[in-house]
C-alpha cells in the first residue's frame, strides 16, 4: 500500500511538471504569434542605456550594426550607423501592421529629433514584404530599408520597434515601442532629458510644404513632364 | 571592411563611408527631390554612390539632393557607367581609374555650384566599360585629407570586364 502511494505521488509530481512546462511553452507560442501579428497592444516603453542610476558599463550597451539591404525600387544600400559622428532613430516597422499606421503618418510631417539625427527606416527583405504597400505608405523624403539581417542583429522582437544608436559610441542606447513617433518622441525626451526630441525644429521644410511639392511632382510627372521640360519654363511648344 | 558589389562593381568602404548602388531601370518612387524622378536621358546603367556622410534618398545621379547637405568635412563621390556605344568616343579616351590630386578640384567642375565646395569630373575607359568619376569636396580646407582619402577607394574600385 506504501508502495502505491509512493508511486502514485511520484507519478503526480511528474505530471505537475509537465504541465507546468505545457502552461509556460503555450504562454511563449501566444506571445511570439502576439509579436509576428505586429505586436498590437505591446506596452508602450523605452529602456535607456545606461540607465539614470548606472547599473552596467556604457561599454557593456549592445554593439550597433550598420544597415545593409536595398530600397524598395532595388537601390543597394549600406547605411552607416555604428563609429559615425551622427546619432541613428531605426524605426522596424511593417506594411501590414496595424499599429505602424501612427509610425508611417507622423514621418509625414517634421520630425521632433535633435539636430542631427538620422532616421532610417528598416523592413524586412521583400520576400517578407508587400513592397507595393511600403511605396504607399512611405512620406516623400523618408528613407526605408529593406533588411531582415538588421532585424536579426538588432533581435528586433515585432514590429513597430524603435532603436536609438549612440553613432560616436558605436552602441545602442536605447529601444522600445510606442503608439506612435511622437509617443517615442516623448519617452525618449523623458530618458534621456534632452528636449531636442520634443521641440519643434525651427529650420526645414514644414511637412505641408513637402507634401504639396511632392503632389506637384508627381502630378507632372504623370502628365509626361520631366525636370528640364521647356514648358516647365513657359516657352512655347 | 565593409564591401559593396554589384553590377560588376565591386568597392571596399572606409570607416564611416556610406555606398549606395543602382540601376535606374524607370522613375523612382517615393522620391524626396524632382530630379531623382529622372530624365528622359537618364543613364539605365550602374551608378555608385559613395559618401562619409549620410546619404539621403532620392538623389540625382551627379548627387543632386545630397550635397546640399554635405558639412566642410565631407565628401560625396558618383561612379557614373555610360551606354557601351559611348566606348572609344575622345571623351573617354582616358584608360584605367583615375588618380585624384587637390589640383584638379575647382568649383568650376561642380554639376551645381554650392558655396565652399569644390568639384572634379573625369571621364575614362576601364574593362571596356565607359565611366565617369565625380567627386565633390566640402571645402578647401579639408581638401588635402579627403583626396588622399578618396583616391585610396577609388583606386580599389574593382570593375569587372564588359
Amino acid at each position: 500500500m506504501i508502495v502505491l502511494v509512493l508511486v502514485e505521488t511520484v507519478l503526480l509530481a511528474m505530471l505537475t511538471v509537465l504541465v507546468a512546462g505545457l502552461l509556460r511553452a503555450h504562454g511563449t507560442v501566444l506571445r511570439r504569434l502576439h509579436a509576428l501579428d505586429g505586436g498590437v497592444g505591446r506596452d508602450a516603453g523605452f529602456t535607456m542605456r545606461p540607465p539614470a542610476v548606472p547599473t552596467t558599463r556604457p561599454d557593456q550597451d549592445p554593439q550597433a550594426h550598420d544597415v545593409t539591404g536595398e530600397t524598395v525600387d532595388g537601390e543597394l544600400v549600406t547605411a552607416r550607423v555604428a563609429d559615425v559622428d551622427h546619432d541613428t532613430l531605426l524605426l522596424f516597422l511593417s506594411s501590414g501592421c496595424e499599429s505602424c499606421g501612427a509610425f508611417w503618418g507622423d514621418l509625414a510631417g517634421p520630425l521632433l529629433l535633435p539636430v542631427g539625427t538620422r532616421v532610417l527606416v528598416v523592413a524586412q527583405d521583400r520576400d517578407l514584404e508587400s513592397t507595393s504597400a511600403l511605396a504607399r505608405l512611405t512620406p516623400p523624403g523618408v528613407d526605408v530599408v529593406l533588411s531582415s539581417d538588421a532585424w536579426r542583429d538588432y533581435e528586433v522582437p515585432g514590429s513597430p520597434h524603435a532603436v536609438f544608436v549612440d553613432g560616436p559610441r558605436g552602441r545602442v542606447r536605447g529601444e522600445g515601442t510606442g503608439q506612435s513617433l511622437r509617443q517615442v518622441a516623448q519617452l525618449l525626451a523623458q530618458s534621456t532629458g534632452d528636449a531636442g526630441f520634443v521641440v519643434t525644429p525651427s529650420t526645414g521644410k514644414p511637412g505641408r510644404d513637402a507634401r504639396q511639392e511632392s503632389e506637384v511632382d508627381q502630378a507632372l510627372l504623370a502628365a509626361g513632364i520631366l525636370p528640364g521640360d521647356p514648358r516647365l519654363y513657359g516657352e512655347d511648344v | 571592411m565593409t564591401a559593396v558589389a554589384a553590377y560588376g562593381l565591386r568597392v571596399e568602404l572606409p570607416r564611416a563611408w556610406e555606398a549606395r548602388l543602382y540601376r535606374r531601370a524607370g522613375p523612382l518612387r517615393a522620391a524626396g527631390h524632382p530630379e531623382a524622378f529622372g530624365h528622359p536621358d537618364a543613364s539605365v546603367n550602374p551608378v555608385l554612390h559613395l559618401a562619409n556622410f549620410p546619404l539621403p534618398p532620392g538623389r540625382g545621379d551627379f548627387g543632386t539632393g545630397a550635397v546640399e547637405r554635405m558639412g566642410a568635412a565631407h565628401v560625396f563621390v558618383s561612379l557614373v557607367e555610360y551606354d557601351r556605344a559611348e566606348v572609344g568616343r575622345p571623351l573617354f579616351a582616358a584608360r584605367g581609374l583615375p588618380r585624384l590630386r587637390v589640383a584638379d578640384f575647382a568649383p568650376q567642375a561642380l554639376q551645381r555650384r554650392l558655396p565652399g565646395q569644390l568639384g572634379c569630373q573625369r571621364f575614362f575607359t576601364v574593362g571596356g566599360r565607359a565611366m565617369c568619376l565625380y567627386v565633390v569636396l566640402g571645402s578647401r580646407r579639408h581638401a588635402a585629407d579627403l583626396v588622399d582619402e578618396t583616391d585610396a577607394v577609388v583606386t580599389g574600385l574593382e570593375v569587372a570586364a564588359a
